[in-house]
């Protein structure tokens, strides 16, 4: 019996009255019918209820048909699945069912139908069927091994677990294809129970499985709404004016369902409840939090921003480490008499530029120590210090060079030759001509990348009235409007110098006085030192080296102790270990080197990745199509819907359709047999 | 002798002149049968010879004698200037029409071509209109022939019919033997239809009976419940065809039988005429039942 999914339109079968009663009736003319003679008539009045026979029964089986598979069609009913993934279909065949675990699947009761689903195809097996049940988030494994033991799937079955992951197809996918490549069936099928996130699908375009493979997509997600708020974001504005360095705390908050009034906002730092914050949410969109500054810790902090929780209760927290904002120790060489270079170093909060000063004889190597990045303001090489600089710039150190009116070539020493782009000419006066422009400018390279979105400050407008030419071919980032060179980089050991052909003293050019000056600042000397900045929160299914943390140390063999948010203790590094720590769990992990439980534990903050809660789905057919050779998509296509949602199975049968074409065929039978029948009464009289 | 190509009696209803239609069904059957004029009801020719030794001095024709003083011999004399007298029934049922023609139509069409005929036979032609009285009566006479054709002309469907009364009036004025045509639809029992021509029969009349039907009074292929309405009585009366056709059909069937076996039985001559049929065919099929044909050749 199929199902329906109008029923309500089966009242249309009442309809079929209308030509019962016409063809039962008696049609009754009302003007009279003048004839000859009635002596061979007799008085037979109309009858009302006695009608007992049809006329031209196969007339009113025709028009009575029709109507009828018009209600039905309008009725949209849905076959039942095609001996659905429960039924015969699956027997003497192995199935590999891909069974969605992801965070995603948290949402309303999408993981106890998928677990009823899994039990269902399990029941359904029959004597010969061998089944693989595989869980995946954003990765796949399989919890049991291809068996038709349905008790031992049963039993994998229950002890499945939800997980934080987000959700990737691939991974699963491709261990289908293993799996269905190694076994010898003579049927085989491929079940991907999921809410089918569109997040999920990263399938390259010639993932295929074999000829014959079915696929069967069943979807979970429903037709519910997803309701749900979160935290999706934090960030924090430092305030150093009072001396101290405070932290404001902003929240980014995401509500997808009706408006929320008065939840609860709570930030947490060290697991104390610092401030607590009404929100109100409106209906399907964002709304920002921002607490009051709190003093920063001078240790790094675990710290969280955490709504009233819902049914979703997974991303209603964001946690992130709260610590001191990084600073990059910059030792500033000559060029003391022009104010712009310090000043703009000193705005720098995240990272923070310590900046220390000294004249071309004055630095020391303490001062060389302490340095990230050292900027040679006028060029200026001390013979001297030529070989401190050097080994200081091949052990990682970042140098960046202004030439100015004392970079001469005769001014870098031999041992520095090292640190030169190239040979420097003289410099070139371009101020009888207005100034030179940037006229090329490598907005791809990390070091003028800030520069590269639309709005983002134009490197042409400032003038260059002096410029000292750069003889090299190679790590151009800039060049003057007649090909000079004006920005170079290169390598020298663990480290790298930037080389600017003019000064940032105002004098050689305008270029302080432009807005473009600041940020150009900021990205050199950040570039110089290879800053990368330490996200305050990671996202789930991230993977990091212990060794590459902030405060970590540098030693890559090293081993540590994790403890997850869940408590569990993990190892990380290490000889026979993994050199990557995987972000599996929401919340606070916590990193110690092995062997001293005591020290500071490195914290790192994990939180659901934001496109897992996104809940937007794709059509559960897509999967099949792409699986499947085009010649062979339409036979399981129809397959895989049988066992997704009523209104997907009645979307691909289309049995509607069909029950109009049958209605047209229908009346064009009934003008065909109407005809006949009229042409044969006008014979007749 | 090659087969007649019958004319559609709805096209001689598109013509309308009743001359024009007997002229054509009459040329153009006789055309098609290439027979002599000299046929008809009335066979008799007269021709004059010699008298030989030998001859029945009784078909001497002593008046051509008188005239001439020679002896010729009537070798033969037949009934020649018959009364031929049509029979027209006006009545309102003769107006009926399921199809293009009505029976009065037709029947107009089928005296017109039969005193045509008859005239072209040298007979004297007559009409008599009635219901159930006489409307309009001609006299045969061999120049009648247009007041027969005018008579026809405005002849209407009206009034009831009852054959009884007006031919015994005309069997009353008619002391010369002659040819009555009965043109009707008959619509009462075959016993009083016989009673009323027995007058005619037994006064030595050859009556020709033709019963002129529409298809749909003989199949009923109505369809919806209605009321009938008779047109003569103007009574009426609910029916519902598809209950009474068959008892109808069976009902008129015997009519039509008992209709042939009392005619038949009362020496005269019983033709049903379908108003569907091709008027010449009717002329044909007639002329080939009274043999007339077998003299014509």
């Amino acid at each position: 019996m199929p199902a329906l999914l109008a029923p309500l339109f089966l009242a249309g079968f009442a309809a079929v009255a209308w030509p019962l009663l016409a063809h039962l009736a008696e049609r009754e003319r009302r003007d009279p019918v003048a004839f000859p003679s009635l002596m061979f008539l007799e008085r037979t009045p109309t009858p009302i209820t006695a009608r007992r026979t049809l006329r031209d029964p196969w007339l009113f089986a025709l028009r009575a048909a029709a109507i009828a598979a018009l209600a039905f069609a309008f009725a949209r009913p849905v076959l039942a699945p095609r001996a659905s993934v429960l039924g015969a279909d699956l027997r003497r065949r192995d199935l590999v069912v891909l069974l969605d675990r992801s965070f995603s699947m948290r949402a309303n009761d999408r993981f106890a139908r998928a677990r009823s689903e899994v039990g269902k195809l399990i029941a359904a097996m029959s004597v010969g069927d061998r089944m693989t049940l595989v869980v995946f988030d954003r990765r796949a494994r399989a919890v049991t091994p291809t068996t038709g033991d349905a008790a031992a799937l049963r039993a994998a079955l229950d002890s499945v677990a939800l997980t934080d992951e987000s959700t990737r197809l691939a991974p699963a996918v491709g261990m289908a294809q293993q799996l269905l490549a190694a076994s010898d069936a003579p049927r085989k099928a491929l079940v991907v129970v999921s809410d089918f996130q569109r997040s999920a699908w990263d399938l390259g375009p010639d993932v295929r499985l074999a000829a014959g493979t079915e696929v069967l997509p069943v979807d979970v997600s429903g037709s519910a709404v997803v309701t749900n708020h979160g935290v999706r974001a934090v960030e924090l504005r430092r305030d150093r004016t009072s001396g101290v360095e405070r932290a404001i705390v902003s929240a980014r908050l995401a509500n997808a369902g009706e408006a929320q009034r008065h939840v609860m906002a709570t930030l947490e730092v060290g697991g104390r409840v610092v401030e607590r914050k009404a929100v109100d949410l409106p209906r399907d969109a964002g709304a920002t939090v921002t607490f009051t500054a709190i003093t920063v810790p001078p240790d790094p902090v675990a710290a969280r921003v955490a709504l009233d929780a819902d049914a979703l209760a997974g991303d209603d927290a964001f946690h992130f480490v709260l610590e001191r904002a990084p600073v990059i120790p910059v030792l500033l060489v000559g060029g003391r008499d022009a104010p712009f270079l310090p000043r703009a170093l000193a705005v720098g909060d995240d990272p923070e530029f310590d900046v220390v000063a000294r004249n071309a004889e004055g630095a020391t190597a303490a001062d060389l120590a302490r340095a990230r990045v050292v900027i040679l303001a006028d060029g200026a090489l001390p013979a001297a210090g030529a070989q401190r600089l050097t080994q200081f710039v091949e052990q990682g150190g970042g140098l960046l060079v202004l030439l100015g009116e004392r970079a001469t070539p005769r001014s870098w020493p031999a041992g520095a030759r090292a640190l030169s782009p190239g040979a420097l000419g003289a410099a070139i006066d371009r101020g009888g001509q207005g100034g030179a422009v940037l006229g090329m400018i490598d907005r791809q390279h990390p070091a003028l990348s800030v520069f590269a979105g639309p709005h983002a400050g134009d490197l042409a407008a400032p003038r260059f009235y002096k410029y000292r030419p750069i003889d090299t071919t190679a790590g151009i980032l800039a060049r003057f409007d007649d090909g000079s060179v004006a920005l170079t980089e290169h390598a020298v050991g663990a480290g790298r110098v930037l080389t600017f052909a003019s000064t940032f003293d105002g004098l050689w050019n305008d270029l302080p006085r432009h807005a473009v000056f600041l940020p150009l600042v900021h990205q050199l000397v950040r570039h110089a030192a290879a800053y990368r900045p330490a996200p305050r929160a990671r996202s789930i299914g991230e993977s990091l080296r212990p060794a590459d943390l902030a405060g970590a140390g540098r030693d890559a063999s090293a081993r540590w102790s994790v403890v997850a948010p869940s408590r569990a203790r993990l190892s990380a590094g290490g000889p026979g270990g993994s050199a990557t720590l995987e972000l599996g769990e929401a919340g606070m992990y916590e990193l110690r080197p092995g062997g001293a439980p005591e020290a500071k534990p490195v914290l790192v903050a994990a939180n659901i990745a934001a496109p897992e809660l996104d809940f937007t789905t794709f059509e559960p057919a897509r999967l099949a199509h792409a699986l499947l050779a085009a010649g062979e998509a339409a036979a399981p296509a129809a397959a895989t819907s049988a066992p997704a949602s009523i209104v997907e199975r009645e979307a691909h049968q289309s049995t509607w359709w069909f029950l109009l074409v049958a209605v047209a065929l229908l009346l064009c039978a009934e003008t065909l047999v109407a005809w006949r029948a009229a042409a044969y009464v006008a014979r007749m009289e | 002798m090659t087969a007649p190509s019958f004319i559609d009696p709805a096209a001689l209803a598109r013509i309308g002149d009743l001359e024009l239609v007997a002229r054509w069904v009459v040329e153009g059957f006789l055309s098609g049968l290439h027979r002599s004029p000299r046929l008809g009801f009335s066979t008799d020719f007269a021709e004059h010879r010699p008298y030989v030794p030998g001859d029945d001095i009784r078909h001497v024709d002593w008046r051509l004698y008188a005239r001439t003083e020679r002896l010729h011999l009537k070798t033969y004399e037949a009934d020649t200037n018959t009364d031929f007298t049509i029979l027209l029934d006006v009545s309102a049922s003769m107006g009926y029409a399921h199809g293009t023609i009505s029976k009065l139509a037709y029947a107009k069409f089928l005296a017109a071509t039969l005193a045509f005929f008859s005239q072209r036979q040298r007979d004297r032609v007559g009409i008599v209109t009635f219901g159930d009285d006489l409307v309009e009566v001609v006299p045969p006479s061999a120049r009648h022939l247009p007041h027969v054709l005018h008579v026809l002309e405005r002849a209407t469907a009206k009034g009831a019919s009852a054959l009884a009364r007006p031919i015994a009036q005309v069997a009353a004025t008619r002391r010369r033997r002659g040819v009555f045509v009965l043109v009707s639809d008959l619509y009462e029992p075959a016993a009083a239809v016989a009673s009323a021509l027995a007058p005619l029969t037994g006064a030595g009349h050859d009556v020709i009976v033709m019963q002129v039907l529409d298809r749909a009074e003989r199949s009923f292929p109505f369809d919806d419940a209605t009321t009938f309405r008779d047109l003569e009585s103007d009574v009426r009366m609910p029916v519902t065809p598809s209950r009474v056709r068959a008892g109808y059909v069976a009902a008129m069937g015997a009519h039509l039988a008992a209709m042939r076996a009392r005619l038949g039985s009362h020496r005269a001559d019983y033709t049903l005429i379908d108003t569907s049929e091709p008027l010449d065919r009717v002329l044909f099929e007639y002329l080939l039942r009274r043999e007339f044909l077998r003299t014509a050749t």
